[in-house]
């Protein structure tokens, strides 16, 4: 029997029985593991004159996107670190070509930026298109298909319109751009969709102003007539700006995860903040301590805790989805938007 | 030899329990679906065996994007074993590296004061030999440099022109010494007392500067602390040197989404001590000149106790004074003050 002929069967035995399941994503992986595999990254990196970070990455990449899973079976990261080295040395010749450039003719390097200022959605795209290409689950992977002209407007239209009606359209900004992302994108021939609206990411933004404005305005007040005060107050306002920020974070994943669908199946995150701010807490103090060498373990445990909260409630079976057609793209896309701090 | 896993296809998504036959000759030769009762075989097929990674399931991909995924590691290393011509070999180091507990002790350590060289001494001699010696850095001249800062912080100095006359003439001896940098001086008012070199040469006292200062000896002492900073490339040397930091950590921590505050406050520290140790070396530069000329070394003291005086006014019944000397750019007065006591002897 030859393989072809083999799966042709494995095709016409799809299983198409209806059941609906509410899975949880699972990430198994472990911070004293993935330490180690972070320091011999740097190490090795370090050691070969950044040359090795290519591999590093896809080994960092591969660790988190194995370790995850839905349905016990895991995700894989597919990328070959040749093909990321290639665009990581493009990339850095870039950046020194500009740096140069921008102390030696500082004229054409700001032509240069003017230029490279449009190709930012081009390259966004790109990037895009890189990594959902590299990903995959089930041995299905992603696609990500988006348009230069959709790009430009999220990313720069719909901002600059947010910032001019002093941000009542910027809620609307930020809805448009997961719009943009999660509706191009695919896993297989089968397009994601969102479906926010406006009042969700508006409420967002709203209920943060009314507690900065709740607890800002009597702590103003009472640090403005009584000095003393001023060593607490200042405090309070870390704490406050600390609790809005976990505030807008939780929502808006809460909110994103949602909206989220994928042909039938649909999506739903649980982040609560007093369990966020736990975790980033714990990281923060942890990598101050240890100067850094937590950084990897704070790692694993934020995408744990954040795996924790996902579910994904089905509705058929998932054994269904099949692959698109092979497309080449460039890991150029992806290291221009790192190098330049876009992406 | 049967190893069991899971077979996808990758054309559908659908899981197919499956054993993985391998020969006597340790040749993969089949795959058996054992709910279809079906067997595909492998005979002719190129096949690559993924790394090793932590506990991460054990992949083979086949020719058309077929996958056999399972958890047997020790099956799979002794097929990589028999196998010389496969690119996992050399991967398996890798994995050995990761998994021993001493290397990985001696590689954390190495790491750390590799590191701590690097940032110690490795990004800033770099950075003074690339400044230095480097053609396009040294003569890199934003000619423009001043017009932007006059579009956007300065306003014309109010000073009357006699009092800015009398200082040329003050510093006229001094910045001829110094012909081959090509410097001047230039007046502005629109920032609080300042006084700066610009890369290009162009040195500017504002005119809340000149005004804090009692003396003469005053004025020279920073202009000699500027002329330090224009001498030793400062400029460009930090613009070397936070190129060189960021894409340092763009390397360690393998992607730019993780530069938070994590990342981003070690960051902008060590950009801070590397803006202190410039000032420091500019003030040793203007001590040294002080010297040479004869000119009071309390002259400098003044100087940075005037501007002290003045910055404490300014910022009366602010808090965070502590918090802001941390993020400084300049090292604290009493150092500086520490350092010309030092330097006497």
């Amino acid at each position: 029997m030859t393989p072809s002929s083999g799966i042709s069967a494995v095709q016409n035995s799809i299983n198409t029985t209806k059941e609906n399941r509410s899975i949880g994503f699972e990430f198994r992986g472990d911070g004293m593991e993935y330490f180690k595999i972070w320091i011999v990254n740097i190490l090795l990196t370090i050691v070969t004159l950044g040359i090795y970070s290519a591999w590093a990455k896809v080994r960092n990449n591969r660790y988190f996107y194995s370790n995850l899973y839905l349905d016990s079976d895991n995700f894989r990261y597919l990328a070959d670190p040749i093909t990321i080295l290639k665009g990581r040395l493009i990339a850095v010749a870039a950046l020194i070509g500009y740096y140069i450039m921008s102390l030696f003719l500082p004229i054409v390097a700001g032509g240069l930026a003017i230029a490279l200022l449009f190709a930012i959605p081009y390259f966004i795209n790109q990037s895009m298109a890189f990594n959902h290409r590299m990903s995959s689950y089930k041995n299905i992977q992603f696609r990500f298909k988006g348009s230069y002209g959709q790009a430009f407007m999220v990313i720069y239209v719909w901002p600059i319109l947010g910032i001019l009606t002093l941000g009542i359209l910027y809620p609307l900004a930020l809805l448009k751009a997961n719009e943009y992302f999660v509706r191009n994108s695919a896993y297989g021939t089968s397009k994601f969709d969102f479906n926010a609206t406006y009042k969700d990411y508006g409420m967002i933004f709203l209920t943060a102003i009314g507690i900065t404005i709740a607890v800002g305005l009597p702590v103003a007040l009472i640090a403005y007539f009584v000095p003393a005060f001023s060593v607490i107050s200042s405090l309070l306002y870390v704490a406050v700006y600390f609790a809005v920020i976990i505030y807008v974070v939780v929502s808006f994943t809460n909110v994103f995860y949602a909206s989220l669908g994928l042909i039938e199946h649909k999506f739903e995150a649980n982040l609560t903040m007093v369990a966020t701010a736990k975790v980033i807490l714990t990281n923060l103090f942890l990598t101050i301590i240890t100067l850094g060498l937590y950084l990897p373990a704070a790692k694993v445990r934020m995408t744990k805790y954040i795996c924790s909260c996902l579910t994904m409630h089905t509705s058929g079976s998932l054994d269904n989805f099949s692959a698109a057609e092979k497309e080449n793209i460039s890991a150029l896309g992806e290291e221009f938007g790192q190098v330049f701090d876009f992406a | 030899m049967l190893i069991e896993g899971i077979y996808l296809d990758g054309k559908t998504s659908k899981r197919n329990a499956a054993r993985l036959e391998v020969n006597s000759n340790h040749k993969i030769t089949a795959i058996h679906l054992t709910e279809q009762q079906k067997i595909l075989s492998f005979e002719h097929q190129s096949y690559v065996v993924e790394s090793r990674l932590g506990n991460t399931p054990r992949e083979i991909t086949f020719d058309d994007e077929q996958l056999f995924v399972c958890d047997n590691h020790e099956e799979i290393d002794k097929l990589i074993t028999w196998q010389t011509s496969n690119s996992s070999n050399q991967y398996s180091w890798l994995y050995h590296l990761e998994n021993n507990s001493k290397l990985i002790f001696i590689s954390t350590i190495t790491t750390v004061i590799l590191l701590y060289g690097i940032v110690v001494y490795g990004i800033p001699s770099t950075a003074k030999l690339m400044a230095h010696n480097v053609p396009y850095f040294t003569s890199a001249q934003l000619f423009s440099s001043l017009d932007i800062l006059d579009e956007t912080v300065f306003e014309p100095s109010t000073l009357p022109a006699k009092r800015q006359q009398e200082i040329r003439t003050l510093v006229a001896p001094y910045l001829s010494n110094h012909k081959s940098l090509q410097p001047k001086l230039e007046f502005r008012s629109g920032m609080e007392a300042n006084a700066l070199a610009l890369p290009n040469g162009v040195i500017v006292f504002t005119d809340d500067f000149v005004n804090l200062t009692q003396t003469d000896d005053e004025l020279v002492a920073v202009l000699f602390h500027e002329l330090g900073h224009l001498t030793q490339k400062h400029m460009t040397q930090r613009i070397i040197q936070d190129a060189m930091l960021t894409i340092m950590v763009i390397f360690i921590t393998g992607d730019v989404e993780t530069f938070d505050l994590v990342t981003g406050l070690p960051t902008l520290l060590l950009d801070l001590t590397y803006s202190r140790e410039f000032e420091t070396e500019a003030d040793t530069y203007a001590l040294t000149l002080l010297n040479k000329h004869d000119i009071p070394l309390q002259s400098f003291v003044d100087a940075m106790t005037n501007l002290e005086n003045y910055y404490l006014k300014e910022n009366e019944g602010k808090v965070l004074g502590t918090v802001n000397d941390f993020f400084s750019t300049h090292p604290k007065t009493s150092e500086r003050i520490i350092l010309v006591e030092t330097f006497k002897e």
